[in-house]
Parts: C-alpha cells; sequence; structure tokens
C-alpha cells in the first residue's frame, strides 16, 4: 500500500462515522426542505420546489420570530459574557473558600436545560411563583405579573433563565485564560504606572481575546440552535410571542410534523449562522487575535 | 490469507443472519400455531408450552387468542386475570397476546392477509375501514340485538348505529367510553350559596354565570380553568358553538359554518372570562396538564374536561370538595353536543375457528363486573346501564353524571374539524388566533373569520380530491 494512502485509513473509521452521522442527515435535510413531507400523510411525499421556503417568508409571524431570534441570541449573550467575565475577575485572585465558591456558582451549568426550564417556569409562574412573592413582599409590584401570559415578558423569562445558565460557562473558559496570563507582565506594567483599568484594557482584554472570540462564537451558535428552555418555559406562546427560529422549527417538526417546512426552516438557520460565524471571525480579526 | 478472513467473516454474518431470520419466523410461527388452528395449538402444546396443557390434545378444549393493540403491564394482569376467571367458568383457555400500538395496524395488516388473525383483536375505529372491507372481522349485530340492546347507554347505541350506517352491520363492541363534564368546586358553591341551574336551565351561559360567580380575587379563586394553549379551539368548536349550527361544522359545500356574528358574539362571551378576570392570566399558555393541577390545587372553580380527570381528582381531592355537572346544553336548541368515543373495541376475526366461543369471551369482559374494573383501570365510562350497583358508577359515584349524561336522548356527538389533515392547525392556528383575541389584537370575529377560512379551503380541498366524500353528519338517535 503506498504511503500516501496510510493516513487516510487511519481517518476512515471517523470519516464514515461522520458521513453516516452528519453528512447523510445535512443532505437529506437539504433534501427534504424541497419537499412535501408530511409525517402524517407518508404516502404523498413529493418536491414542491420552493414551496417550503415561500410558505416561511409569507408568513406573517416570520418576521416577529426573527427579532426574538435576534433578541435571545444577543441579549443572552451579552448578558452571559459581562456576568461571566465578572464572576471570572472576582475568582482570578485566591480567596479563603474559592474552591466551594466556584463549585456552587459553576452548578448551573451541570443543569440540563429541561430542568432548568422548569425551575423558571414555576419561578416566573403568575400565582404560585417565588417571584411575584418576592416582589409583591419587597413593594415593587402592587398586583401579580402574569410573567408567560404576557407578549415580551415570556421571552424576557426565557432570556434571564438563558443567562443565569450561561454565565459559569464564559466563567470557566474567561478563567483559565486570566490564568494562564503571566504575573511579570502585570509587575512590569505596576512598575511602568499603568492602573488597572489599563491593565484591564491593553493586558487582560488583548491576552484573553482568544478564548472571549471562541467562546461567544459558540454560546452564540449554541444559544441560536437551544430550543429547549423555550418549548419547557413557554411553549412559545403566548401567540408564537417567545417563538424563536429553532423553537419554530422544532413545533414543525414535532407538532405539525411537517418534516419538509421544518428542514426549510433549518436550512435557513443553517445559512444564518454560516454567514454570522464567516463575519464575526472576519471582524473580529480572530487570525491575529493573541498576538503581541 | 486474507481470502480465508473474508471468508471467515462472511460465514459469521451468514450464520448470524439464518439466527436472525429463524427468530423472526418463529415468532411467526407462534402466531400461526395460534392462529385458531387447533392442530396446531396441539402441536406447541406438545413443544411443552404451559398453554400445551390446555390443548386440544388433552381433551378437545377450545384454546382462543386474544390480541391486545395496546398493552401495558396492567392491562396485561387485567386480561389474565380475567381470562383465568374464564377458564373457570367456561373451561376454555385463552391466550394474551400483544402488539405495541405503534405497530398494531402494520400487525394486524400481516395477520389479516395471511389468515392468521387471533381469534378477538381489539380494534381502533381508524382500522375498520379496512377490516371490513376485507372481510377479517365479523358482525356482531345478533350478539348485539340479543344480549345488549337492553342494557346499553345511548352513546353506546349511537355508536353502534353509527357503524352500521357506515360499514353495514355493527363489527365492535366498545370496551369503554370517555366523555366531557364539568367537575366544579362544590364547597365554593356551598361557601356562597349558589344555586347552580339543572335540566334545560343548564345552559353554557349558566355555566359562564357560574364562572363568573366562583371567582374572588380577595380570596384568591378563579371560576375557571381556562385553555389558552394547544386545544384551545376544540371545546369552542366541538361543543360550545355547535347548537348554532345544528352540530354541523360545514355546509354540503364545505363552506365553515361557525363564521356568523351570532357565532361571534358567543365567542366573545368565552372569550370573557379571561379578559374579565375569570381565570388567571397565565392560563393563556394553560394546556390539560395546567388545568387539572390548578384545580385540583384549589386555584380554580370549574373544569371543563375528559371523564378521565376523575381519577385524578379522586386522589388529589377530598370528595366533598368537588362535583360533576352535565356538559352544559345549547340555549338554541336544548341539545347536549358532547364529544365522546371508545378507547377500543373487540371484534371477532372471521378466521377465527371458534366464533361462537370468541363472543362468550367478548360477553364475559363486558359483563358488568369486569366492564367496571376495566374502565376503573382506565378512567372510562361503562358501555351499559346495569352497573348501578358498584358504588364507583352508582347514582352517587363520581361517574355518576357521565353515566347519565350518555344515556340522554338530547345527546349529540358533533362534527370535527374534518378528515383530512389538520395536524399543523391543532399545533397552531386553532389556539394562537384566540390567543391574540385574548390578547386584544384581533376579535372574535376575526379569530372566526380566519379561522373558517383555512378549514374552508381545507374541507374544499379534501372534498374535491376525494369524489364521493361528503361532509361529516352530527349522531344522534334523533
Amino acid at each position: 500500500m503506498k504511503k500516501r494512502y496510510v493516513p487516510w485509513l487511519f481517518l476512515l473509521p471517523v470519516l464514515v462515522v461522520l458521513l453516516a452521522m452528519f453528512g447523510y442527515p445535512l443532505l437529506k435535510s437539504i433534501v427534504m426542505s424541497f419537499q412535501n413531507y408530511k409525517l402524517t400523510a407518508p404516502d404523498d411525499i413529493f418536491f414542491n420546489g420552493v414551496e417550503n421556503f415561500k410558505k416561511l417568508f409569507a408568513n406573517q409571524e416570520t418576521s416577529m420570530i426573527l427579532r426574538n431570534s435576534l433578541a435571545y441570541v444577543v441579549i443572552s449573550v451579552i448578558g452571559q459574557l459581562l456576568l461571566g467575565m465578572i464572576l471570572a475577575l472576582a475568582l482570578k485572585k485566591p480567596f479563603r473558600g474559592r474552591g466551594v465558591y466556584q463549585s456552587i456558582v459553576f452548578l448551573p451549568w451541570a443543569f440540563s436545560g429541561f430542568v432548568v426550564g422548569l425551575i423558571f417556569r414555576w419561578s416566573f409562574n403568575g400565582e404560585y411563583g417565588v417571584v411575584n412573592d418576592l416582589l409583591l413582599k419587597l413593594g415593587l409590584i402592587e398586583e401579580k405579573i402574569a410573567w408567560l401570559g404576557t407578549p415580551g415578558l415570556s421571552l424576557a423569562v426565557i432570556i434571564i433563565a438563558m443567562i443565569w445558565i450561561g454565565i459559569p460557562f464564559f466563567a470557566i473558559m474567561i478563567l483559565a485564560a486570566l490564568q494562564s496570563i503571566p504575573a511579570d507582565v502585570y509587575e512590569a506594567a505596576e512598575v511602568d504606572g499603568c492602573g488597572v483599568m489599563r491593565q484591564f484594557f491593553q493586558i487582560t482584554l488583548p491576552y484573553i481575546k482568544p478564548t472571549l472570540v471562541t467562546t461567544t462564537l459558540l454560546r452564540t451558535i449554541w444559544i441560536f440552535n437551544s430550543f429547549d428552555l423555550i418549548v419547557v418555559v413557554s411553549g412559545g406562546g403566548p401567540a408564537n410571542t417567545s417563538q424563536t427560529l429553532t423553537s419554530y422549527m422544532y413545533s414543525a417538526a414535532f407538532g405539525s410534523y411537517d418534516l419538509g417546512f421544518a428542514a426549510a426552516i433549518g436550512v435557513m438557520l443553517m445559512i444564518v449562522l454560516g454567514v454570522y460565524a464567516l463575519l464575526f471571525l472576519k471582524i473580529t480579526r480572530y487570525d491575529k487575535a493573541g498576538d503581541f | 490469507m486474507k481470502k480465508r478472513f473474508l471468508a471467515a467473516i462472511l460465514v459469521v454474518a451468514m450464520t448470524c443472519g439464518i439466527f436472525a431470520g429463524c427468530g423472526g419466523s418463529g415468532d411467526s410461527g407462534n402466531a400461526k400455531d395460534g392462529g385458531g388452528n387447533q392442530a396446531d395449538t396441539g402441536n406447541e402444546g406438545t413443544e411443552g408450552s404451559e398453554g400445551g396443557e390446555d390443548a386440544p390434545a388433552a381433551g378437545g378444549d377450545v384454546t382462543l387468542r386474544f390480541l391486545d393493540v395496546s398493552p401495558s403491564p396492567e392491562r396485561q394482569a387485567y386480561f389474565e386475570g380475567v381470562f383465568a376467571d374464564f377458564k373457570n367458568e367456561t373451561g376454555i383457555t385463552v391466550n394474551y397476546e400483544s402488539v405495541p400500538w405503534d405497530d398494531a395496524a402494520d400487525k394486524i395488516t400481516v395477520l389479516g392477509s395471511s389468515n392468521q388473525l387471533p381469534d378477538i383483536l381489539t380494534v381502533h375505529e381508524f382500522w375498520l375501514g379496512q377490516l371490513t372491507s376485507a372481510g377479517w372481522i365479523n358482525p356482531l349485530d345478533d350478539y348485539v340485538a340479543e344480549n345488549l340492546a337492553s342494557v346499553q347507554t345511548t352513546a353506546t347505541k349511537i355508536l353502534m348505529e353509527n357503524e352500521k350506517n357506515l360499514y353495514g352491520h355493527i363489527y365492535r363492541i366498545p370496551d369503554g367510553l370517555m366523555t366531557k363534564g364539568v367537575f366544579y368546586r362544590k364547597d365554593w358553591v356551598e361557601e356562597i350559596n349558589y344555586e347552580i341551574p339543572t335540566g334545560d336551565d343548564w345552559t353554557w351561559d349558566a355555566y359562564l354565570d357560574l364562572i363568573a360567580a366562583l371567582t374572588d380575587p380577595e380570596q384568591n379563586r378563579y371560576g375557571n380553568s381556562f385553555r389558552g394553549a394547544r386545544g384551545a379551539f376544540d371545546p369552542i368548536q366541538g361543543m360550545y358553538l355547535m347548537g348554532y349550527t345544528g352540530g354541523y361544522t360545514y355546509d354540503e359545500e364545505g363552506n365553515f359554518l361557525m363564521d356568523t356574528e351570532e357565532c361571534a358574539a358567543a365567542l366573545q362571551k368565552w372569550c370573557d372570562v379571561y379578559l374579565k378576570g375569570y381565570a388567571p392570566k397565565d392560563s393563556l399558555n394553560w394546556g390539560f396538564a395546567e388545568m387539572v393541577d390548578n384545580f385540583a390545587g384549589g386555584l380554580t372553580g370549574t373544569l371543563l374536561n375528559d371523564s378521565e380527570v376523575t381519577a385524578t381528582l379522586m386522589s388529589k381531592m377530598d370528595e366533598s370538595q368537588w362535583g360533576v355537572l352535565p356538559v352544559p346544553i345549547s340555549g338554541v336548541d336544548k341539545k347536549q353536543y358532547n364529544s365522546t368515543g371508545a378507547s377500543y373495541a373487540y371484534s371477532v376475526a372471521s378466521s377465527s375457528e371458534h366464533p361462537e366461543e370468541a363472543t362468550q369471551l367478548i360477553d364475559f369482559l363486558i359483563s358488568a363486573k369486569n366492564n367496571i374494573e376495566y374502565c376503573k383501570m382506565g378512567g372510562l365510562i361503562p358501555i351499559r346501564t346495569d352497573v348501578g350497583d358498584d358504588p364507583t358508577y352508582g347514582p352517587s359515584g363520581p361517574y355518576a353524571v357521565f353515566l347519565e349524561e350518555l344515556s340522554q336522548d338530547n345527546l349529540v356527538f358533533p362534527t370535527t374539524y374534518g378528515a383530512f389533515d389538520y395536524t399543523d392547525l391543532h399545533q397552531g392556528m386553532l389556539h394562537t388566533e384566540l390567543q391574540k383575541c385574548l390578547l386584544g389584537q384581533i376579535t372574535a370575529q376575526d379569530v372566526l373569520t380566519n379561522i373558517g377560512a383555512e378549514l374552508t379551503t381545507r374541507m374544499k380541498a379534501y372534498l374535491e380530491a376525494n369524489e364521493g366524500a361528503t361532509v361529516a353528519a352530527p349522531l344522534s338517535l334523533q
């Protein structure tokens, strides 16, 4: 056997698995997006051109769902990034009980989205929820708020839950990056009379930029793709006002069993996320990040 | 070397394939063995199976096969217990077989086409067209006329008459019925000294009045477990507005009939339950679980739902706290439109060599004692009226109102959305349009117009695509 084929031979098992587990479903979903493919009519599957995409763009609620998706992703990522950064900076320097504290604050990351969804659904329950109870006792509100029954508020609850669950991931990643910055760089900066803020913006941030870029990119894609919290907390309601593109896709696939339409939404998602990833890497100049 | 290695792999693969193939045939072989063929059953016995002791070789006893299409450990235990009693009483052995619901239709098709159906099978109404046109099940008209006519509820009679109209004969005996009623807080009603109207006065308007009366914000009490999420439009279309259309959803040409000013005004009253604060604001997102939980939890005073909820309430609430009222009658035509149906039903296979014994088994299964036990297990209503001795189904039992409902002469089974696929509407449009109205984004008339336009389009397309198809008519004794 020629030597140049040997690496391919070793890669073959992985390639086969990748093709079977990712390549085939990907191709299949692209094909399905051009089909009338409903599970309720398995004998009536046929190619229908771009009908599924037309249906998506003709839907009066699509623009609202896109706006929801944008708000959901942007606010969640920024919230997680800022709070995760603060947490990481707080945990950077050793203090008594740091290990225990660190374990506790990283706990949300260990919970499943389903469990977090249930916790928030009950916490924000309009009648029995602890949030309304606290707000009433503190005198901040006079009447109970129907968090999950009010357009806008239901999406806000989901965003709060998403921020809560994602803070530890940012904190872990940023903390790891912070701890890799050599201490002598800060010592030299102090000798040169550099203030805390300047140290942060001119030393800390550039050092952790690759981590920030990768983590933000990953979390953006993950959040964009996540629908478990939405399904559990509000089911996309009321009147679809907390629906995002992904949860809408889930509803189309597993509620209406319209797999063709769901695949069309999936293809749209893929395009949006692909363009986002390219633009993000370009704008953040990821390839040059961390160069000093 | 390579060739030998390859050959060895192929041999192993082929051997595994052969064993796998044998496994499959073994299953079907068993099915065949028990397929009403006594000689085969005897052979099965010679292989040392337990059933062999009762096989014909032992003395000419009859062995029946029973197929359950919705198996669970609880159901299997119930059926095996009943079959043991049946054997003690008649000497007839019944073997319990099951197939998971998802595979049931395919399995029955395979067994039917190869003439191997079990003697008795549980059948869903969806399969009746196929089973009757293929001639795989026997008519049971004579059995019903001789044994059931005097004890069946009105609902049972309507279901059977409908089957006769559609397929020419009665082919199935329902195992139990499910219907709707209004669960209410008896203690709250007593507390406020409210007199609930009865008889012809128990109309939908009276029900809405009761909801308003039970609401007490100071005590954190709401009058109704309002359904705003998926399924929210079902009681509106299937019961509440039916009085305005005589139980029809479409006219002969397929036009939606509820898009009228009268219906819109009625729908507005329905929405007012939410808009006027007689239901919690969160109920905009409530489905079945939330409705039941909040009624059982003491937040709401009424709950319009299926009889199966009774079992849950019995386990969670004190009996002095709640009661059941019948579904209100229409103020327009004084009829009670109530969606009712059988979960499954028993049929006798035409390939059975012991049809008389099979019918005897069905008679045993639906005898008052067994039907009661079966129905209690699944929260169903017995199909017969002579169950009054059992406290659960007696005149003061928790199911009494449901039994009474199913025996009323003014009972009508209303029509559904149609025979076309409306899964996507049920998942989305039907309740989101209602939610928009509850949020003040559109009017009640808009709800009916928008939903009506979509349903009309689909019904017309269905009528056009299915030559000879007609719109469904409501079912009643009249």
